[in-house]
């Protein structure tokens, strides 16, 4: 770099044309390592995805490939299983990402205060986060199963099922099974970043506010949430697009059963891409969640950028 | 506003204690200030009379009522914190009303009192920015005002001062006098500052290591030190302090320093002749040049001019003294003069036990 600050900018400079190249070429030469591997395994395959959802791809057809316009998406416009399926992510993402954040901000909160054993109590409560997705989705499904599971027969002892079924089978409410599975597992998220956040904000704040006082619940709206919002806001974003994007939980769980009843956008691609082998129309619906998740992506950025202008 | 009684207050974390009992009644209407080295649990005091530590033991009053088991909001007081604790995400009206929206004041009557406030203050022209868009200065004044709208029982203070520069230091110092004068709010203010100590308070509480080492006002700790530590911690420079032998045979007592040199004192002190004692006299009693028959002789090391005066080290008798004058050019380095302690004007203490004894 200093050869390239010594280059004089003024005259002509007189060093030999190679040593001149050598130097300007430079900082390219330092970066190129890192900006080739971010093309060939970042932008390379996104475009070839992008360019299959225009394509009639077809992994058993052999005379598929051809270039089809937006025919995958006026089929995409009368599918019935996609609108399903959209709804079906909102229903979802939306119970999934809420219940995470109240029970994870709970968890966070309780956490925050000192208490004996807090430690251990910390690292058993990440616990879940360490657990693979698959693996917690197909222990999840072992627990509603009133064969092996005890879930159904709570349920049932509870008196709120009629008898020990499956959960996972019941049109109306096997959407809860996934999503059961799926707060279980993504609450340790939220804890520790909201935790975080927590123990950023000085302690002679709530001291203040307390002989100025405030009850528990007035601190907590006045010092607490402003100083989380922003960490709500970036947290809240990435788990949405996160989970609507998850299917894992659904495909081991439910595999969108019954009658399409748990499949979402996500599942529903890996369905036509993996299952139906029609990685055409499978990028063709890709698009269009990844074209909602950025508006989405947008919205919740601009929120963030005028709460954190507050401070 | 109110009295504060403090009857046999002491604090333990676990097994470590932090306060050994702690005696104090503080007149309504008084200004006193907690003064000690960091450390010795004087903000541990104060935020036990706020609320915001529990009592190990002993009894806490405000108003003669009994404050233990209150909580700090209702104990009204106001605390301003060293750190200023504002609220971040109020402006400055916001963090002034916010006491007084939550006890649900009226809306004219919570206007008038924070505009009374900021005029006091003169924050006025602040009134809609957040913290984060004003000056320390500033922020302490916005911290002050958030805790006199409320007008308390009894304002806290936990080293307002201390994130100040040297120059807004002292103005804010004066405009805290002022506001107390003006208010006549009973006050505890907790500083390691013995500047601060000795311009504000009506009367100082010096502590040491969770003990009360002395309780007086500002003259009376600076020129009749209980101990020694007292008597090292107030004044600035530090008072010379020599070790010595107390001698009191044929009637006059004095005390043998070393090298020969000994010093008359003006009367008998408590303790028995051949006692270790500390002999203490402050820089600015001791006299340098004149030729009296008491002086002693010695070397200037250093000289420290500080614009307002002069500190002089000098070497005598094997030891450091220290001697402040208002005149320039007294001495140079190198030069030999002569040091003398008035007698009226010399501090006794006990060695081992660190009480004066005369
Ligand atoms: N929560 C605590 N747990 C244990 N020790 C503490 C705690 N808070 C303060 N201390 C100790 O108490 C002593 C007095 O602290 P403090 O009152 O803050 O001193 P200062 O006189 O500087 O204000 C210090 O030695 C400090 O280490
Ligand atoms: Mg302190």
């Amino acid at each position: 770099m200093t050869e390239a600050v010594n280059a004089a900018p003024y005259g002509r400079d007189r060093r030999p044309f190679l040593r001149r190249l050598a130097s300007a070429s430079e900082p390219y030469l330092y970066s190129a390592p890192a900006l080739i591997l971010i093309v060939t395994v970042m932008l390379v395959p996104l475009v070839i995805g992008i360019s299959y959802a225009f394509r009639d791809i077809t992994l058993l057809d052999p005379f598929s490939g051809g270039f089809i316009g937006l025919d995958h998406f006026r089929a995409l416009a009368k599918d019935k299983t996609f609108w399903q399926a959209l709804k079906n992510t909102v229903y979802w993402t939306g119970y999934s990402v809420a219940l995470q954040f109240c029970l994870g901000l709970i968890l966070a909160l309780l956490l925050d205060k000192p208490f004996r054993g807090r430690g251990l109590a910390q690292a058993l409560c990440f616990l879940p986060w360490a657990v693979p997705s698959f693996l917690s989705g197909l222990n999840w499904a072992m627990l509603f199963n009133p064969i092996v599971g005890p879930i159904p027969h709570w349920l049932f002892g509870l008196g709120l099922m009629d008898a020990p079924d499956n959960l996972l089978s019941s049109p109306d409410h096997a959407m809860w099974g996934p999503i059961i599975a799926n707060v279980w597992w993504g609450i340790p998220f939220f804890a520790i970043t909201l935790l975080a956040a927590l123990q950023s904000i000085p302690r002679d704040l709530y001291e203040a506010a307390a002989i100025d006082g405030a009850t528990p619940f007035q601190r907590f709206r006045s010092i607490t949430l402003p100083f989380l919002a922003p960490t709500i806001a970036i947290t809240v974003m990435l788990r949405t697009v996160w989970i609507a994007n998850f299917a894992d939980l659904i495909v081991v769980m439910t595999n969108g059963g019954p009658a399409d009843r748990t499949q979402i956008v996500a599942s529903y691609i890996f369905t036509t891409a993996f299952r139906r082998l029609d990685f055409g129309y499978a990028s063709a619906i890709a698009m269009v969640l990844l074209a909602l998740l950025l508006v989405y992506s947008m919205l919740i950025v601009l929120l963030r950028q005028t709460l954190l202008r507050e401070r | 506003m109110a009295s504060i009684d403090i009857k046999d207050v002491r604090k333990a974390y676990g097994s470590v204690k932090i306060l050994h009992g702690v005696d104090l009644t503080i007149q309504d209407g008084e200004f006193v200030v907690l003064v000690g080295p960091s450390g010795c649990g004087k903000s541990t005091l104060l935020r036990m009379i706020a609320g915001l530590e529990d009592i190990s033991a002993g009894e806490i009053k405000i108003g003669g009522k009994r404050v233990n088991e209150l909580d700090p909001k209702d104990r009204d007081i106001a605390m301003v914190f060293q750190s200023y604790a504002l609220y971040p995400h109020m402006t400055v009206a916001g963090n002034m009303s916010y006491s007084l929206r939550l006890r649900k004041t009226a809306k004219e009557k919570i206007a008038s009192a924070i505009s009374g406030a900021a005029e006091k203050l003169s924050l006025t022209p602040l009134m809609e920015r957040r913290p984060k868009a004003l000056s320390g200065g500033q922020r302490q004044r916005v911290a002050m005002g958030r805790a006199i709208v409320r007008s308390p029982k009894a304002f806290l203070f936990d080293e307002p001062l201390s994130n100040l520069d040297a120059r807004l230091r002292e103005h804010m110092r004066g405009e805290i006098k002022k506001l107390h004068q003006d208010l006549g709010a009973t006050s505890i203010y907790v500083t390691h500052d013995q500047i601060e100590a000795m311009t504000l308070a009506d009367r100082i509480v010096a502590m040491n290591a969770g003990i009360v080492q002395q309780v007086g006002s500002p003259l009376d700790l600076y020129d009749r030190p209980a101990n020694l530590f007292v008597a090292g911690f107030m004044g600035s420079p530090a008072m010379n302090m020599f070790e010595g032998t107390y001698r009191a045979t044929d009637g006059a007592p004095r005390v043998e320093l070393g090298q020969g040199v000994t010093v008359a004192l003006a009367g008998p002190a408590s303790t028995a002749d051949g006692a270790r004692v500390t002999l203490g006299i402050r820089p600015e009693h001791v006299v340098v040049g004149k030729n009296e028959p008491e002086s002693i002789p010695a070397q200037i090391d250093l000289v420290e001019p500080t614009g307002f005066g002069t500190i002089l080290h000098a070497n005598a008798f094997g030891s450091d003294v220290k001697a402040f004058s208002l005149e320039r050019g007294l001495a140079a380095r190198g030069d030999t003069v002569s040091v003398s302690f008035p007698v009226e004007r010399i501090h006794l203490f006990d060695t081992t036990t660190g009480s004066r004894i005369g």
